[in-house]
């Protein structure tokens, strides 16, 4: 399987999804102006990366400065997806990473882990 | 044309930054950017700064978003024309985001329960109804989440203030929100 590599814009995060070191990155902004169709093709890279068991411990760093109302839908959209994956036996950890002063994204968090008790996934917050 | 009007009007109403015209994706961004750096400069709050963005970046995606005026191009990208003015407001001692735009008069009624219902809540409640609604993507279409007024409130810390004005058959929309 081919890695999925994006490179950010002003309002795009990075996207570095790996198919062989099994860490998954997307940090930076996010408020494009069609947001599903930004995150289309890595929800679908997800969805078929997950489909396969890996025996491995598969991490996703996620960290974002900025999301708009869309892609909080985006992502509880992807997490749906690794949801399915986990109760399936996927060994996944979701480390959600922001800087100290950002409180948005702290709460994001919170709610995600409210949202989705059954997934693992761990506030970090950035020095 | 009268210049020193404008000047005028501005400096009354605490004006930092201000456009008018063809709001597209890209302008949006170059907006955002430089009402923070502006705001950063002037020493205010980073969290205050954060609640700002978040607050223009919907109010901006609502214009371009449903505007009876906008514009479609083959890449599936929006304009439309609006205002935004990002401001501080004396008598609240805080900054303010506003923003208007032409709508569909048939708009009129579902904006107002919308932000009437949400305008009766409080954060944590408009905290919980808005996981309800990403859960349920019942207000979801091709372009977002339909949370929008939602998220503007929630990083709002007055209730959201609105009004409509018919001018000549053309209904226009008036958001305010104090951060």
């Amino acid at each position: 399987m081919e890695n999925l590599i994006i490179e950010a814009t002003k309002y795009t995060p990075e996207v570095n999804l790996n198919a062989s070191s099994h860490i998954q990155l997307i940090a930076g902004k996010s408020y494009p102006e069609n947001t599903f169709e930004f995150y289309k093709p890595i929800s679908l890279w997800v969805e078929k990366y997950l489909e396969t068991l890996h025996d491995k411990n598969i991490i996703f760093n996620i960290e974002l400065e900025y999301l708009n109302s869309s892609s909080l839908k985006a992502y509880f959209d992807l997490f749906d997806i690794i949801e399915i994956a986990h109760e399936k036996g996927q060994k996944i950890l979701i480390n959600w990473i922001y800087d100290a002063d950002n409180d948005i994204a702290e709460e994001t968090g919170e709610d995600f882990i409210a949202d989705f008790a059954n997934l693992e996934i761990k506030l970090l917050v950035k020095n | 044309m009268n210049i020193s009007k404008i000047r005028t009007i501005m400096a009354e109403e605490g004006v930092v930054f201000s456009f008018s015209g063809m709001i597209s994706q890209s302008l949006t961004a170059f907006m955002l950017e430089t009402a923070k750096t502006q705001l950063e400069d002037s020493g205010e709050d980073s969290k205050m700064i954060r609640s700002m963005f978040h607050i223009a970046i919907e109010q901006l995606q609502n214009i371009m978003s449903y505007s009876k005026e906008r514009d479609i191009n083959d890449e599936n990208k929006y304009t439309s024309p609006g205002v935004l003015v990002i401001g501080f407001s004396e008598k609240y001692n805080k900054y303010y985001v506003t923003s208007s735009n032409q709508i569909f008069e048939e708009d009129k009624e579902k904006l107002m329960n919308k932000i009437d219902e949400i305008n009766s809540m409080e954060k944590d409640a408009l905290r919980k109804f808005l996981r309800e609604k990403l859960r349920s993507a019942e207000d979801k279409h091709d372009r977002g989440a339909g949370v929008g007024f939602i998220e503007m409130a929630k990083r709002s810390s007055e209730k959201l203030k609105y009004n409509f004005e018919n001018i000549d058959g053309k209904y226009y929309f008036h958001i305010l929100a104090y951060v």
